[in-house]
């Protein structure tokens, strides 16, 4: 049964008052807490630095812990916890998601990844030819680091005698691990390591439905990094939607809009720096592409989660079809959307189109769950 | 909101500008052309006043240092400097070029008049050692305009490098008004290797900027080899406004 979670990047507009950082973030975490009340499965955040005004998250842990103390079902997950000791040490990974893990009763994902940004790698001096050999060798060793009660190594990109990491994880033998999936083919390097594949960007229903069959084939026969086989397959999409068709449809494509407009003044790090490690632009085209591809008679590209219940029911319909257990949504960008409009969007989403997708005790619970 | 350009166009179009004649030419194939790539950040609180309106820039602000020697081309052989601000026309990567230095004043006068580049007369120095590539600019009144290395000459393929498109502040001769002319090259890889940038001089007054053109902090060098296509000119942008309003289309 496909599941439905939200997901932040926390867009903050100019001017960096003090009061307008803050109004972002209670916002969130208003959404968070609704969304747990009515039934969404996950909040998920990303790890990015320095990208002003698209992404002021910077420190997901704290996001995440705090989104932690607000809920009581949904899961939390990193997407991602960058995987280069530039900029997180894997001691220190290990260390923070399994305090997460316990603070949370056990509901932490963790997503792994390198970023994409010369904003970021240059920004701390990481670099680019390195992060997918750092991001390999750090996936090796977090669960170990988990699992035993002692551990130590002598590795390439960093090593430790034999110590003691703790706390370990509440959820045994550890939390489930995901990789984010931008460039072409990182989706067979999450199947061949046991790993979730955490889509940051889809492309069209044939090439999600060809990838997922390709990682599924895969991971049957997958060598696990970790104590268990994650078989997940997650996706990421924009949402809003509203019983007025026209409502819907337009303040969507404001949403869709101002993020392909944010999202294209970053650099990417293929841009700046020639290196093979980055075949391509990274998750931001991609989305960008995906958010302004060719529109139905509403304006809006196919496979987006924006319109009235109906539309965004047919969408999330064929994500299902194409074999996605998870569609995370983007809420918002700049704060385009009034919170009461999130808000509202995710009530509309739950009393029309979740209940689709739910057994019958779930369905009780979406229907009269909320505010 | 995010930041735009804040050029003052007519001031700066009366130190760089050139007039372009129509936008009806013909590509010119250019062989075996040696690319001498240096990106540098610039600094973020002055590049704004560095592009129009039209595009708003990278963040962080990056600037392009290019030196090309054309050994061939329908006027003969010529090098080419520009100075490219990275930025976004719309959604997409442009550099906006603030002063082209060529040394060939049949090719100046060609690029200008066909592809609206904002050329001026000047040395243009690019040379490979077997340690490290050098460019070298001089004005034609004899000052340092440009001088950078590539340092440690390493072997990629020519798919690691992504070149993007430039946009040329231009006078249309037909009525005189000034345009954004956009010039998407085609690049087909003969090598290509990378190494450490040096930047050793760079005068801002000397690229039509004041003094807001300041190289903050090193990113890449490349050095290619390619056969360069410039191609017809496509997209033509208004100068006072932002490209989703202000592009045309002038060829398909």
């Amino acid at each position: 049964m496909m599941k439905f979670g939200i997901f932040y990047e926390i867009s903050v507009p100019r001017p960096w008052e003090r009061e307008t950082e803050k109004r972002v973030f209670d916002n969130c975490l208003e959404q968070v807490a609704l969304a747990d009340e009515l039934g969404f499965d996950s909040v998920w955040c990303v790890e990015h630095h320095f990208l002003e005004e698209y992404s002021h998250c910077s420190a997901p842990e704290i996001f995440l812990t705090a989104a932690a103390m607000k809920t009581k079902k949904m899961r939390v997950g990193h997407g991602i916890v960058i995987c280069v000791p530039e900029f997180n040490h894997p001691i220190k990974i290990a260390e923070r998601t399994a305090t997460m893990d316990i603070i949370s009763g056990g509901r932490l994902e963790v997503g792994t990844g390198r970023s994409a940004t010369w904003n970021e790698l240059g920004g701390f001096r990481a670099n680019p030819d390195e992060t997918k050999k750092t991001w390999d060798e750090f996936v090796r060793c977090l669960p170990k680091m988990w699992m035993q009660e002692r551990f130590g190594y002598q590795g390439r990109s960093w090593s430790m005698p034999v110590r003691a990491i703790i706390p370990k994880p509440y959820q045994k033998p550890h939390p489930p691990m995901w990789v984010a999936v931008t460039s072409p083919g990182t989706e067979i390097d999450a199947a061949e390591r046991g790993l979730g594949s955490l889509g940051l960007t889809f492309g069209s229903f044939h090439e999600q439905e060809e990838k997922v069959k390709s990682y599924r084939r895969i991971i049957a026969n997958c060598e696990p990094v970790g104590g268990f086989v994650n078989d997940k397959v997650s996706t990421v999409n924009f949402l809003f939607t509203h019983e007025d068709t026209e409502i819907g449809n337009k303040v969507g494509r404001r949403l869709l809009g101002t993020f392909n407009f944010l999202a294209a003044q970053l650099l990417a790090c293929r841009e700046a720096y020639p290196t093979k490690s980055y075949p391509s632009l990274g998750l931001l085209p991609a989305l960008r592409r995906e958010a302004s591809g060719p529109g139905d008679d509403g304006g809006v590209p196919e496979g987006i989660a924006i319109g009235d219940p109906e539309r965004v029911l047919r969408a999330c319909k064929k994500w299902e079809a194409c074999g996605v257990d998870r569609v995370n949504f983007l809420l918002n960008a700049l704060e385009t959307v009034p919170q009461e409009q999130v808000l509202n969007s995710l009530r509309v989403f739950a009393k029309h189109v979740m209940p689709h997708f739910q057994d019958s005790t779930s369905q009780a619970a979406a229907a009269g769950g909320g505010r | 909101m995010p930041r735009s350009g804040r050029m003052d166009v007519q001031a700066f179009a009366a130190r760089t500008a050139r007039e372009v004649h129509g936008y009806k030419t013909e590509p010119w194939l250019l062989k075996g052309a040696q690319i001498l790539n240096i990106h540098y950040e610039l600094n973020n609180d002055t590049v704004d006043d560095l592009i129009p309106v039209t595009m708003r820039p990278a963040i962080p602000a990056y600037g392009i240092f290019n030196v090309t020697h054309y050994p061939e081309s329908p006027v003969g052989p010529f090098s080419i400097a520009e100075v490219r601000v990275g930025s976004r026309a719309g959604v997409r990567p442009r550099g906006f070029v603030l002063r082209s230095y060529v040394d060939n004043d049949t090719a100046a006068r060609e690029l200008s008049q066909r592809w609206g580049y904002p050329t001026t007369v000047g040395k243009v120095y690019l040379r490979a050692f077997h340690d490290r590539v050098v460019a070298r600019v001089t004005t034609g009144e004899g000052k340092n305009a440009l001088e950078m290395e590539l340092l440690d000459r390493d072997f990629i393929s020519g798919g690691d490098v992504q070149y993007i498109s430039s946009m040329h502040l231009a006078r249309n001769q037909e009525d005189s008004k000034l345009v954004i002319v956009q010039l998407d090259p085609e690049w087909v890889f003969q090598k290509a290797e990378r190494g450490r940038p040096h930047m050793i001089a760079l005068d801002s007054q000397a690229w039509g900027a004041g003094d807001l053109l300041r190289a903050d902090y090193p990113i890449s060098a490349s050095y290619t080899v390619c056969d360069v296509t410039l191609t017809k000119i496509r997209y033509v942008c208004d100068p006072e406004q932002d490209a989703f309003r202000g592009t045309t289309q002038v060829a398909a």
